[in-house]
């Protein structure tokens, strides 16, 4: 044998471009031709820890056997030698029959004609990657000489089975990419709920190979119309277990399995595992997810799997709140839109009352004036009986023409136009911010405390606009101009009627006890300029909309006004 | 018993004439302001049984002033009056004695005044 020649070509072929399997099998045929061996079998190590023989040079005899049965580690020959990483050499005489493995009931016989046998493992410095199997019927043994060859060339092919593990992975890894980066693109183009879970349960089953994928949503959750997306078929024999294991991963917010389950409707019986994962989200459970996997397939679900399954619910879980947010969005947006529709034929509405009435002014007067003169002259006794007639068609004229005035403005007032649902702390926003950029409030500093969520108030806006502009102009003027104004909103009650409370606090020093009675009378006011009709206007306004002001003093402080605005008015249309 | 006097605050010289004739006629005896301020300054000087105040006006409006009138005497009777009609009514009723909608027939505006005024 010359070992430097094998070991040259052995070395050139193991760091060759070929195919992982095929420098395998071209290893293991120069070795068995250069070194006069019939059987050269190589075994990998699979993840579940057994040895599978899956290579052979190609004159080997035994493979078919060897192939037929997956040694764990530690059994037999094969599995000692991959436990303790030591080779074993056999003759004839004293190789174990059946190489030690019960199940090899077809090697008796098989193995008669081999005078030596080599058992070399396959590793590097930390790991184990296969077993090397050799059978020569040529020779009585394998010399020293030689089992240094072996011990490099099976060295030289733990190196190859590494890299082969290794590109395995990485290629598992990318077809998780590609899953995940699919999911993704469904994620981010699927704005539909129900369309986003039917992709996702179909993407994961081609991804995971599974009989069937189904994401099954929690009752609290969803208001779908749909409660399960399945990708494939739930066997009618599944249906219990598959429910009993989804209520036990949300019972216990963890991944759950059921392997080998027997599938009773299938002819071959067949069997089924299930692996159920529960979608999490912040802080509640959303769903759960579910594959399938036939039993000649794997049935355990690999730790990678694991991890991969737990992106997939990741995914989903992130995917249904953007999709829900999206959804919430696009009501909040439409609402939004009827809602400006609304105010714009309010608008119109309300201007056209307001130049109606100021035409209908600008005409009165002169009718007024014409009018009443002419019924002056008709009291003047030298105006004959013709020129009468035609005073008293003036008068009845201008009559008809007033009517009609009144008529209009009858009809603009009565447009019921004015009730709709307003968000207080956006109104409030509105005017502070409309207020507060003018240069005197440059020395007020303002504090908001809105409660979030507030429910809205359906109300005249533009009369409960002005109630706001009083009371907190009041509260800017009792401040002298400087001080901190704190306005807050939220959910009260007020005569058992749920209401929305906005309060105006000051700086300003408060209100004399003595004139808290009276400060909602018209005409009441202590200003140098003031018409004293603010709070009784304010005051007049809330009470139609069934509501209440309150006024409060804290002492060497400030007043607090307090607003109850009832969120369903009983008041539909404007009174008086 | 000395005649009732009358103050009519309105911007348009018609009206004022008009209001201040018809109102002669019933025996009163009539004063005039074109505006709010004017008015104010003869409230300051003499008395009024009744004050009739036109809402809209230039400047210085209706309630702004009847605001003014009532910080020089706040018992003054006062009657609003303007041209538009039942448009805000219910406001101006509720803020002064009596609320009328200026009519070339002044009958209602007479009858006001007297119900007002107590004469
Ligand atoms: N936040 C407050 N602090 C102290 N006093 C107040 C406050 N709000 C109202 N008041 C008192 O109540 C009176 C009546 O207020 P109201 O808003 O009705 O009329 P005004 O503010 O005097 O006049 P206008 O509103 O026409 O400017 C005020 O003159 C003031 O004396
Ligand atoms: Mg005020």
């Amino acid at each position: 044998m010359d070992s430097v020649n094998i070991l040259g070509k052995v070395i050139e072929i193991s760091h060759s471009n070929l195919e992982i399997a095929s420098r395998i099998e071209a290893i293991l045929n120069i070795l068995a031709h250069e070194m006069h061996i019939e059987e050269a079998a190589l075994y990998t190590l699979d993840k579940d820890k057994r040895l599978s023989c899956r290579f052979m040079n190609r004159t080997s005899r035994l493979f078919g056997i060897l192939s037929g049965y997956r040694c764990h580690v530690g059994e037999g020959v094969v599995g000692t030698v991959a436990q303790k990483r030591v080779p074993q050499y056999f003759t004839s005489r004293n190789v174990p029959p059946r190489f030690g493995c019960l199940f090899y009931a077809d090697l008796d016989g098989a193995t008669d004609r081999y005078k030596a046998f080599a058992f070399l493992p396959l590793s590097d410095d930390s790991f184990v990657y296969g077993v090397l199997l050799l059978c020569s019927s040529g020779r009585e043994t394998i010399v020293d000489s030689e089992k240094i060859v072996l011990s490099i060339i099976s060295r030289e092919l733990g190196g190859i089975l590494h890299t082969y593990d290794l590109l395995v992975s990485s290629k598992k890894r990318i077809s998780e990419l590609a899953t995940l980066s699919e999911l993704g693109r469904v994620l981010t183009s699927a704005t539909e709920p129900h369309l986003l879970l039917q992709n996702i349960a179909t993407i994961t089953a081609k991804s995971f190979n599974a009989a069937f994928t189904t994401i099954k949503l929690a009752h609290s959750f969803v208001r779908l119309d749909f409660q399960r997306f399945t990708s494939g078929e739930i066997d009618a024999a599944i249906e219990g277990p598959l429910r009993d294991l989804e209520s036990e991963a949300l019972r216990l917010r963890r991944a759950t399995s059921l392997g080998d389950h027997p599938l009773e409707a299938a002819p071959n019986g067949g069997r089924l595992a299930l692996y159920c994962t529960p979608i999490l989200s912040k802080d509640r459970v959303l769903g759960t997810i579910t594959f399938c996997k036939k039993s000649e397939q794997q049935l355990a679900m690999e730790e990678d799997d694991q991890y991969l399954v737990s992106a997939v619910a990741n995914y989903i879980s992130s995917g249904l709140e953007t999709s829900f947010l999206n959804t919430k969005l696009r009501d909040v947006l439409k609402e939004l839109g009827d809602a400006q529709k609304r105010v714009i034929e309010h608008e119109k509405l309300r201007s056209l009352g307001e130049m109606t009435a100021s035409i209908a002014h600008e005409i009165r007067n002169p009718l007024v004036i014409i009018g009443g003169f002419t019924k002056r002259l008709a009291r003047q006794v030298q105006i004959d009986e013709k020129d009468n007639r035609y005073i008293e068609i003036i008068i009845g004229e201008v009559a008809r023409l007033e009517t009609i005035l009144n008529e209009i403005l009858d009809y603009v007032k009565d447009t019921p136009l004015l009730q709709e649902p307003c968000n207080a702390n956006s109104l409030l926003d509105e005017i502070l911010y409309l207020l507060a950029s003018d240069k005197i409030w440059e020395r007020v500093r303002i504090v908001k405390g809105y409660q979030a969520e507030l429910p809205s108030v359906v109300c005249d806006v533009h009369q409960i606009k002005q109630v706001f502009i009083n009371i907190i102009l009041n509260a800017f003027q009792a401040m002298g101009g400087g001080g901190t104004l704190t306005v807050r909103t939220e959910k009260a009650l007020y005569q058992d009627r749920s209401c929305v409370k906005v309060s105006v606090a000051d700086t300003g020093g408060g209100i004399d006890p003595s004139l808290l009675d009276n400060i909602f009378n018209p005409f009441f006011t202590t200003k140098e300029r003031g018409t004293g009709l603010g709070l009784a206007i304010s005051n007049k306004i809330v009470m139609h909309h069934d509501g209440h002001i309150e006024v409060r003093n804290r002492a060497g402080e400030g007043a607090t006004f307090g607003i109850y605005l009832p969120i369903n008015s009983k008041t539909q249309t404007r009174e008086g | 018993m000395k005649p009732a006097t009358i103050l009519i605050v309105d911007d348009e010289e018609h009206i004022r004439l008009l209001f201040k004739e018809e109102l002669e006629d019933e025996g009163y005896t009539v004063d005039l302001a074109s505006n709010g301020l004017d008015a104010l300054d003869k409230l300051k000087r003499s008395a009024y049984s009744v004050i009739v105040l036109d809402i809209k006006m230039p400047g210085m409006d209706g309630i702004q002033t009847l605001a003014e009138i009532k910080k020089i005497n706040k018992d003054q009777p006062v009657i609003l009056c303007s041209a538009y009609g039942e448009f805000k009514q219910d406001f101006a009723s509720w803020v002064s004695d009596g609320y009328i909608v200026k009519s070339a027939d002044t009958r209602e505006l007479k009858e006001m005044i007297r119900r007002v005024s107590g004469v």
